[in-house]
């Protein structure tokens, strides 16, 4: 099963992948209804991309008080079934990457499906900074960056 | 969020009355945008419009128009820029200011095509836009601070990492004639001093969150012609090297063809720019890539140095005309200094090029020995002196010393020391990286630009190189005409300029018609844009300008750089103002006539001609 990774030294903050994910669900290109969030923090000169990393046991699936959250088992994505959602926002708080997000106008859950298999995200961000990778070798690029950086 | 008639736009401006501390959603007046774009475009209209003649730029009565274009807040690469039009307190012209970065397209997502702020608070107060929630809050706990620790501040007292903030500095607070407005750390409405007309508004911050979608009227052609341009931008060699380098990348041709501001505009070429150059900045300083939002560039570049003198310095930048102005202009090379002085004029919140222009005079004055040591508080003001430069430019922002000089601006500061001669503008405004007798063309866009000396407003040197006709007065009047109507488009567009090495002008009116559902041929398009500067033009003949202030300093028109590629060139500048308002259909004095109003369906505006 693969795996989102991010190298953050490589995101340039455009927010590509915002507008592209949100055009993908949404039919429309709208940062505030995309999965994947871009953080910047001025002070220390990053941008964080914040994705779902497609636990295992994801807790967001747990946490639901109406199951509404589901796995898929072939990609890992994360499934919202809109009907039983009640945007308690619980699973927000139960994910350890507060990488889901609510639609701003149904107040319901939005969540990574990785696009079935083919993430969008990846495939648009200029810059390199995400990859969609086997889940084995997914600590790899974590432990590249630490040497290269060491900032 | 309802679908407007014309697609891409929001639908509503807000217009701020900050003496009556009140504000008013108006509905956005589409004629506007289908006649003149958006953005630049209409802020020209907006001001010629709404300012009477003649007021004091730092005066309540003056107004900061900001306007986004119909493509910011979609999908469309490179759609972030943002305008501000004021009338400018340091050339006393007309002017208009471009901001990349986030702030454009969040004011999409808030559900405003534009802002107006009018009049002046009592007290330092800042405008809060939450989607259709607007405060005007007060501005007393981060007034006085620097640029970066406002924006901070303002995001912990609004709770929101992700506020977009457009900020002035000291240096707009103490009305420094060319003080920017600083948005994300380190992008700016740089150019004409509309930090110091928001200053003298009190005015300290704008913060704007936004929720909602922009529609555009065919998302699908869109879509394609996004996926067209990414495809462009990753093949095209300009678009990889400034992702590559930065816009730095500059530095050594034009230094190499010797029309690069050094010393003031006395050389155009430095043995030592390559100390500054876009590959230096590349190995040995850059460690990460900042573009602006929707665009896949990334030729921003986050720079660090550890400074024995000055500690850990970061910053975004220099960009290519920050380094000539600042850098090689000054003669300082040493990026221990390069970098602190960058770092001070941003976070004072000062125009990085009439800074550098203006330092570079007073270094040129100190030489010369009309500076005396007394003048400058002991410091050794001489070209090279790195330490000089970054003493100086902070008592620039605090207006102390010989910076409360230096603050009014390059032009006024030569006129109060009896050298009038040795500064290099036009109206006031500091030439850019490009000493215009490598480029004739260059030296009349700064004669003509609608915003004092700009070389955005006709940045004509590319195709003059590419003819080999750099040296040539003849035909450049066509050339300025056609360029700057092109500019025009562009800017009132809201793409980056950086698009339009890439893009075709077809497959821009391509986006703003996938976008808008406006078709427009290029010939309508061009027209437009000379539209669009005849108002801004028609704005300074009411204000009184005319040729008499079309003019280049004598150091461009009777001396020529010693050695290099443009050894012995001078300008001629009459030939080149005859042949552009000829073809410009205006009086040999510089105005448009009567009929040429008439014939571009600006006949209401002919009173100011006659």
């Amino acid at each position: 099963m693969k795996t989102l990774v991010v190298d953050q030294s490589k995101c340039a903050g455009c927010r590509i992948c915002e507008l592209w994910c949100s055009l993908q669900h949404e039919q429309v290109a709208n940062p505030a209804l995309s999965r994947i969030k871009i953080v910047r923090s001025h002070a220390n000169y990053f941008c964080l991309p914040v994705t779902c990393t497609q636990c295992v046991n994801p807790p967001c699936v747990s946490s639901c008080p109406n199951q509404a959250l589901s796995q898929d088992e072939q990609t890992g994505g994360i499934l919202a079934d809109l009907e039983k959602c009640i945007g308690c926002r619980k699973c927000l708080k139960a994910c350890p990457n507060a990488a889901i997000s609510f639609h701003t106008q149904t107040r319901k859950a939005i969540t990574c499906d990785l696009c079935s298999g083919r993430p969008i995200c990846v495939t648009r961000c200029p810059m390199g900074a995400l990859q969609y990778i086997d889940s084995a070798y997914a600590h790899r690029p974590s432990l590249e960056n630490i040497a290269r950086h060491n900032k | 969020m309802s679908q407007n008639q014309m697609g891409g736009l929001a639908g509503k401006i807000l217009r701020v009355n900050l003496t009556s501390h009140s504000y008013r959603v108006e509905t956005t007046n589409e004629q506007y945008f289908r006649q003149y774009i958006g953005a630049r475009g209409v802020g020209a209209k907006m001001l010629l419009d709404e300012l009477k003649a003649c007021i004091d730029p730092l005066s309540p009565e003056n107004k900061l128009i900001f306007l986004t274009g119909p493509t910011e807040g979609t999908i469309a690469p490179g759609a972030n820029k943002i305008t501000v039009t004021f009338k400018s307190p340091l050339t006393g012209t007309y002017s208009f200011s471009l901001c990349g970065g986030s702030l454009g397209p969040e004011l999409k997502f808030a559900g405003y095509d534009g802002i107006i702020i009018e009049g002046k608070a009592e007290k330092p107060c800042y405008l809060w836009i939450d989607d259709d929630k607007i405060e005007i809050r007060s501005a007393e706990n981060i007034w006085g601070k620097l640029t970066h620790k406002a924006e901070d501040t303002l995001r912990a007292e609004l709770k929101d990492p992700a506020v977009k903030i457009a900020v002035i500095g000291p240096a707009g607070e103490n009305l420094n004639r060319y003080a920017c407005i600083q948005h994300d750390y380190h992008r700016e409405f740089g150019r004409g001093g509309c930090g110091a007309v928001m200053g003298s508004k009190n005015l300290k911050a704008i913060a704007v969150r936004g929720k909602n979608t922009v529609y555009a009227h065919d998302q699908n052609a869109l879509t394609q012609i996004t996926l067209q341009v990414y495809e462009i931008l990753a093949k095209h060699p300009k678009a990889n090297l400034r992702k590559a380098q930065g816009t730095c990348e500059m530095v050594n041709g034009i230094n190499d063809l010797g029309f690069l501001a050094v010393r003031n505009f006395n050389d155009g070429n430095s043995p030592l720019a390559g100390k500054v150059s876009g590959t230096e900045m590349k190995d040995n300083y850059v460690f990460g890539d900042v573009s602006c939002f929707g665009c896949p560039v990334a030729c921003g570049k986050n720079c660090i140095i550890e400074s024995p003198k000055y500690g850990k310095i970061k910053i975004e930048g220099p960009e290519f005309e920050t380094m000539a102005l600042v850098a090689t202009n000054t003669c300082v090379h040493d990026w221990n200094y390069i970098l602190k002085a960058v770092d001070i004029i941003d976070q004072y919140g000062m125009d990085t090029i009439t800074c550098g222009g203006t330092v570079a005079l007073a270094m040129e004055c100190y030489e010369k020995g009309i500076l005396t040591d007394k003048d400058t508080n002991n410091i050794k003001l001489n070209f090279g002196n790195g330490e000089a430069l970054c003493q100086l430019v902070e008592m620039i922002g605090k207006r102390e010393g010989i910076g409360d000089i230096l603050a009014e601006g390059l032009k006024y500061t030569a006129e109060k020391w009896g050298v009038p001669d040795l500064a290099m503008h036009s109206k006031g405004s500091s030439f850019a990286a490009y000493d215009p007798r490598g480029a004739k063309g260059m030296g009349l866009t700064y004669a003509v630009s609608t915003k004092g000396a700009h070389h955005m407003f006709a940045p004509t040197f590319g195709v003059e190189l590419a003819q080999n006709n750099r040296f040539e007065e003849r035909g450049k009047g066509t050339l300025v005409k056609e360029n700057q109507s092109f500019m025009a488009i562009v800017d009132s567009m809201s793409l980056c300029s950086s698009m339009r090495f890439a893009l075709s002008l077809s497959m821009q009116l391509d986006i703003i018609r996938s976008i808008t559902g406006i078709a427009l041929s290029e010939t309508e398009a061009m027209e437009i844009g000379e539209k669009i500067v005849t108002l801004e033009k028609l704005f300074n003949v009411r204000e009184g300008f005319s040729r008499k202030d079309d003019t280049l300093p004598p150091r461009m028109l009777k001396e020529s750089p010693d050695n290099g590629p443009c050894r012995g060139q001078s300008i001629n500048l009459d030939v080149m103002l005859d042949e552009y308002y000829d073809v410009m259909g205006w009086d040999r004095e510089g105005r448009p006539t009567p009929s040429s109003l008439d014939k571009m369906g600006l006949g209401p505006y002919k009173d100011i001609v006659v």
